[in-house]
């Protein structure tokens, strides 16, 4: 997802900050589903681990995935985290939903979207993002909304009870370089939504069988939660870094800051051009464009020596 | 459609309305339809409007009907069969009203109802065989033969024979049963219509039978529907306008005629004219499903994009046309240079190619058709077809459906539209054969258990199987058998005879003087020789199918089970049982699987590679088998699997183009990669900058700098820091060499 180059220019700043990842697998209720949720939670465990030294992973599946073993780890990290951290949870499995109250299925007593909204904000990290796959997740996202922390649920309100594919393609994003659709070499949490999204829908189109679960989200700490961004919604996932692909060019080189700055400026320059494109001759727009591309390239290409 | 508001029904009705001035104290219902049906307007308005004054509810039943006033006769009917001792013939007319006015199902349950009350009820079976006519259903020749068993005088019940077997081709009982439908009633135009229409179907002059309708009723419009409608059976498409031109000229107010041609009209690709029809049709109160559903369609081609060139006319959906356009154009090019050497002709109007990409919507064009008309249907020069996106993955291939349909196009122009259905099928189910073996295969448990069952049909006999099927997959089975009896012409005369009987049937020959003209032995005889090749060819296989069955099911259970090494060693002996099959639980499949839980790829390869050449279709197993060939080294059998599944399922799969586009890389085909990319970004990526970049470095590959930039940049416009598309624009700006 293309930032605005003051975000990115601090995003790079902070490049030392720790993501916390938990991810949990809750109960299956039958042998194809306990090998369907425990196989995408260790798929995450994989690339959320090769995500390098800022990682801190936390999977729980099988008989690990406990309300308690939940609530310890937590815990753990609300010890260690500090606000610059970001946190990302994820919920893979069964939900339901009774009209109030949102319950994920685990092993043991259930935890309620109350619940669970409470132990992310025992955690500091100001920057949260939470993936709630499940059956019925649409009526979590009320619960756990919070300025600072993003929701993304496989279904649009707790009434979609069927069981969802959505993990399915968000653990496919994440492994997927496409999903980095601004080449960033990093997937951000819109770029992931975006394309577990439409992959789900896709599948239920190739299937010819009527959608079960529409994906939403919500990052404003309050609203409705949406599809698409806009109106306010989905500034946050934009930036929210989920997985990084690549070494990231960082700021503290003093020797390429005057590159970085260059290519900053070149960025920007590009971006007013792609917002002007539609009141601009198009042969005046093409020639704009390819020249600051251009220029962009070289400057990238010196960074790269 | 021939629909019974013009029968005369010879009611016996005997009812007279007791009261009222002495003119109306005689009127009858009979005698009311029978002034319409004459065509004394007046006479037949001033006797119904007596009819529903009349103190009797049935009578103005029949009165307000004949007015057009719906509802008011719907009401008199209801009251007029309330008593308990009402007599069943009430019920067979509310039936007979409530079936003009689209109201099958009801009308269906009071027939039923009048057959409760009298079993011996001609009238009641007469009823439900026009409503199985309607849906080409086979019970409409056993129901109007118990009709005419019931009461052999019945005029009415011969007339539906005779349409019956016209519209199966039977024109010897057709003419029959008109004759028998003429003898007993003198105004039996339908009867005369069936006489006309085979007159003009074997090209000799129908002026005396249409002088002998004129002299009844000059402007009887239906006379002429009917013509047209059984021209439309004997693809005599643009001479079935005229005809129902002719009807509405005669009857201005045959709404149902007027809508007939509208979608006759919308056959030979037209809008706006079949949109006037249609309209008038409905905003006139005719508004039977398939004038609601063909208005809804015109609606809908707001939502279609139209590309027309010299040789072809190509209408697909606006959200798949930048894709797949490229891919049908390109076999419609192919296919019309291959069909014009072959057949030696060249078509004298632009082919158009209707691809839908909502089934419901291709499922209007075959309206009133007979037959499955499931994949595709032609008529004359324009074909309309499902899309691949309309249908489930693995359900269809759109590029054997388009050789088939445009061999009709070529079929029904080379015979001057005078060909067998049997004939045109079996050609165009042949073709698809010769263009791939792999598209050949249909031979389905329901066509090895039709051998098995000795249920195959005489060929004089076959287009009954597409028309009125005896059972349920007997349609299936005729395009099979209708395909192999020309790949068996093939094998025994040779391709120039397939030629020659083409020229025959141009000529009007029979197919029993076809047969016998070009192939030198009496129909009979073929048949022999015919049965005597197929049981050669799948006799065994037949004789095994129960045997085959049972072991397949076991190996299904070992495959459950995950006894691995038993689904190896059982598996290719199942196979072999059964070479063709490439269902559900395949025996192909199930070794494959077993194989990869071994991790033996050569196995898993072999198997799945036998599915692909027995005709297997299923996209995901298709693009399992190029992984692993892929996997193996073997890039150009890699992209030959893709490319099949390009005839598939090509939408919805961007990764399908992705990674084709890049084998055709490796393969230096350029031409091919750069299709394939482009299809890739028509299908919307996620990734468009990876996708933009593939197709710029394709065209540079391929020596067009020019697009390669235009692609690049389309890439960096997404993505400005995407590194490979920045050295490639770098690389191009400077002008360095082509890698290759």
């Amino acid at each position: 997802m293309r930032l605005p180059a003051l975000v990115l220019f601090a995003s790079a700043l902070c490049a030392r900050a720790s993501t916390y990842y938990v991810t949990v697998a809750g109960l299956g209720g039958e042998p194809d589903y306990e090998q369907r949720f425990a196989a995408a939670a260790r798929d995450l465990d994989k690339v959320f681990k090769a995500g390098g030294v800022g990682a801190h992973v936390v999977t729980l599946s099988g008989p690990q995935a406990t309300a308690a073993r939940l609530k310890q780890a937590m815990a753990e990290i609300a010890k260690t985290a500090v606000p610059t951290d970001d946190l990302v949870l994820t919920l893979i499995g069964h939900g339901s939903f009774d009209g109030a109250e949102y319950r994920f299925n685990m092993v043991g007593p259930d935890l309620t979207a109350a619940e669970l909204a409470g132990l992310c904000d025992r955690i500091s990290a100001r920057r949260q993002l939470v993936v709630d796959t499940t059956s019925a997740s649409g009526g979590a996202v009320a619960a756990f909304q919070r300025p600072g922390r993003a929701v993304i649920s496989a279904t649009k309100s707790g009434t979609e009870k069927n069981a969802t594919v959505f993990a399915r393609y968000w653990v496919e994003a994440l492994q997927d370089s496409a999903a980095d659709t601004d080449k960033s070499d990093s997937v951000s949490a819109m770029e992931a939504y975006t394309y577990a999204s439409k992959k789900t829908a896709a599948f239920y189109d190739s299937q010819k069988r009527i959608a079960t679960e529409h994906a939403v989200f919500s990052d404003a700490g309050r609203g409705e939660p949406v599809r698409d961004a806009g109106n306010g919604q989905g500034a946050l996932m934009a930036t929210f870094t989920v997985l990084r692909l690549g070494n990231q060019q960082t700021a503290n080189d003093p020797a390429r800051r005057d590159l970085l700055a260059k290519k900053e400026a070149l960025e920007q320059k590009i971006d007013v051009l792609k917002y002007g494109k539609a009141a601009m001759d198009p042969a005046v727009y093409k020639r704009q464009l390819t020249s600051t591309l251009v220029e962009l390239a070289t400057v990238q290409e010196e960074m790269d020596k | 459609m021939i629909r019974l508001a013009y029968i005369a029904v010879v009611l016996q009705l005997g009812v007279a309305v007791a009261h009222g001035a002495a003119a109306e104290r005689d009127a009858v219902p009979a005698d009311c339809w029978a002034a319409r049906k004459h065509g004394h307007a007046a006479e037949a308005q001033q006797c119904f409007n007596a009819l529903t004054r009349s103190v009797d509810a049935y009578a103005r039943a029949e009165g307000f009907w004949g007015l057009e006033d719906w509802q008011k006769a719907n009401e008199q009917f209801r009251l007029a069969t309330q008593p308990a001792d009402s007599k069943p013939l009430y019920r067979v007319r509310w039936g007979t009203l409530l079936h003009e006015r689209f109201n099958n199902k009801e009308a269906a349950d009071l027939f039923q109802e009048a057959l409760a009350k009298d079993p011996s009820s001609a009238q009641a079976y007469l009823g439900l065989a026009v409503l199985s006519a309607d849906g080409f259903d086979s019970r409409a020749n056993e129901y109007a033969t118990k009709s005419a068993e019931l009461d052999p005088r019945l005029a009415d019940t011969h007339e539906l024979l005779a349409k019956l077997a016209l519209e199966n081709d039977n024109r010897p009982s057709a003419l029959d049963e008109a004759d028998k439908a003429i003898a007993m009633e003198n105004d039996a135009m339908g009867a005369m219509a069936v006489h006309a229409a085979i007159e003009l179907i074997e090209d000799r002059p129908l002026d005396a039978w249409l002088a002998k309708i004129a002299s009844i009723n000059p402007a009887y419009g239906p006379a002429y529907a009917d013509i047209a409608h059984y021209l439309e059976l004997h693809y005599r498409f643009e001479d079935s306008v005229v005809w129902y031109r002719k009807a509405t000229a005669a009857d201005a107010r045959l709404w149902s005629a007027h809508s007939l041609l509208g979608i006759a009209l919308m056959r030979e690709g037209k809008e706006d004219e079949p949109l006037r029809e249609l309209e008038l049709s409905y905003n006139n109160g005719y508004r039977d499903p398939a004038t609601v559903n063909s208005l809804r369609l015109l609606d809908s081609y707001k939502n279609f994009e139209t590309v027309t060139d010299s040789t072809t006319i190509v209408k697909l959906g606006k959200g798949e046309a930048d894709l797949l356009r490229p891919y049908i154009h390109a076999e419609m090019l192919t296919i019309l240079v291959t069909y014009e050497k072959k057949y030696g002709i060249r078509l004298p109007l632009p082919v158009q190619v209707e691809v839908y990409p909502n089934h419901e919507d291709f499922a209007v064009r075959t309206l009133g058709m007979p037959g499955l008309g499931a994949l595709g249907v032609t008529f004359g020069e324009v074909v309309a077809m499902d899309s691949p996106s309309g249908r489930k993955p693995g359900d269809f291939n759109w590029g054997a459906t388009l050789w088939h349909e445009m061999s009709h196009v070529f079929i029904i122009t080379a015979t001057h539209q005078r060909v067998p259905r049997w004939f045109t099928e079996g050609m165009a189910v042949h073709e698809e054969g010769e263009r791939s073996a792999e598209w050949s295969g249909r031979v389905t448990p329901d066509v090895l258990i039709a051998i098995r069952d000795k249920k195959l049909l005489p060929i004089l006999r076959l287009d009954r199987g597409f028309v009125f099927p005896e059972y349920p997959q007997q349609v299936l089975v005729s395009y099979f058998q209708a395909g192999t009896l020309c790949d068996f012409v093939k094998v025994k005369w040779g391709e120039a005879k397939l030629m020659q009987m083409v020229h025959s049937y141009a000529a009007s020959k029979s197919t029993a003087e076809v047969v016998q003209g070009d192939l030198g032995v009496a129909p009979e005889e073929f048949d022999r020789q015919y049965l005597a090749w197929i049981e050669g060819k799948y006799g065994a296989e037949a004789a095994g199918f129960d045997a085959w069955r049972a072991v397949l099911k076991t190996l299904a259970a070992a495959a459950k089970a995950t006894q691995l090494d038993e689904v190896l060693r059982q598996g290719p002996a199942v196979q072999a049982m059964y070479p063709e099959y490439v269902g559900d639980a395949n025996a192909y499949e199930l070794v494959a699987d077993a194989a990869r839980a071994k991790g033996d790829a050569t196995v898993e390869t072999k198997s799945l590679l036998t599915y692909e050449h027995e005709g297997g279709e299923q996209p995901e197993v298709l693009k399992r088998l190029a992984t692993l060939q892929q996997a193996a080294g073997n890039n150009a059998e890699a992209a030959a699997t893709l490319a099949r599944v390009n005839y598939i399922y090509p939408v919805q799969d961007e990764a399908l183009h992705r990674t084709l586009g890049g084998l055709l890389m490796t393969q230096k085909d350029y031409a091919g990669a750069v299709r394939e990319y482009t299809a890739a970004i028509a299908c919307a990526p996620l990734d468009k900058a990876g996708a933009n970049l593939s197709l710029a470095q394709a065209y540079l590959a391929a020596g067009q700098r020019d697009k390669a930039e235009e692609y690049v940049l389309a890439a960096l416009e997404t993505a400005p820091g995407y590194r490979p598309a920045q050295k490639l624009l770098l690389q191009l700006q400077r002008a360095l060499p082509t890698p290759n």
